[in-house]
């Protein structure tokens, strides 16, 4: 089955984006196909390339990262809500006149027309709450 | 038949909201601090979804609970929960 997943609060913040990891990796050991992840309101964070956990803590953001590039799960964060997070990929960084960025491939910064995109095209919407 | 996932203890307000908002066949699914409402004292609570209700093992291992869940509730692993989204023709996340 096509499943999507709906992530909406930060890393570190609630257990969301821990579940919502969890949930992704069975997805893919039961052999569905997850065509992306959405990250909507906070959880715009899980795609802050600056994060630097404790070592001895679980990297949700490398996780996701490993997900995106060696599954070909689309990492898809709102543009609206991660601009007013301070989460910017190079090319919006320069737009906006910032030095450096905050996010980079494989997020890809995105509208919201995506997600509904998703809800269409996939058989399954997951959404994991604050 | 929807699957609804709830990640809020039995005291928090959209346990209510949930249960209002289920249908006959319907499954519920406790997850994250949900699973509390798997302990035998919150029986009555659930009582409109017997047989209906599963908590999510991980959770429940995650908070020492395991060994203390109700027996009237199903416990499935996040591959049993991944196979109740299969089943389940849609899924609704209260939280």
């Amino acid at each position: 089955m096509r499943y999507a997943i709906l992530l909406l609060d930060a890393p570190y913040t609630s257990q969301a984006a821990h579940s919502a990891l969890r949930f992704t990796r069975a997805l893919l050991a039961r052999g569905h196909d997850v065509e992306g992840v959405f990250f909507y309101h906070e959880g715009v964070h899980n795609a802050a390339r600056l994060a630097a956990p404790p070592q001895d803590e679980p990297h949700l953001v490398d996780a996701w990262a490993e997900l995106g590039r060696g599954h070909d799960v689309a990492l898809q964060v709102c543009i609206a809500a991660a601009l007013r997070r301070g989460l910017l990929d190079e090319q919006e960084a320069s737009r906006h006149g910032k030095q450096g960025f905050s996010v980079e491939p494989p997020f890809e910064l995105t509208g919201l027309g995506q997600l509904v995109d998703l809800g269409l095209r996939c058989d399954r919407l997951i959404t994991f709450g604050p | 038949m929807l699957l609804h996932t709830l990640n809020r203890p039995p005291s928090s307000r959209v346990l209510d909201q949930a249960l209002a908002g289920m249908g006959p066949e319907d499954r519920l699914l406790l997850i994250e601090d949900g699973v509390i409402g798997a302990l035998p004292a919150q029986r009555e609570r659930f009582a409109g979804v017997a047989g209906r209700l599963y908590a999510l093992h991980e959770d429940l291992a995650a908070r020492g609970l395991l060994t203390r869940c109700d027996d009237a509730v199903r416990v499935v692993d996040v591959e049993g929960f991944v196979a109740l989204t299969e089943t389940c023709e849609r899924t609704v996340s209260w939280y």
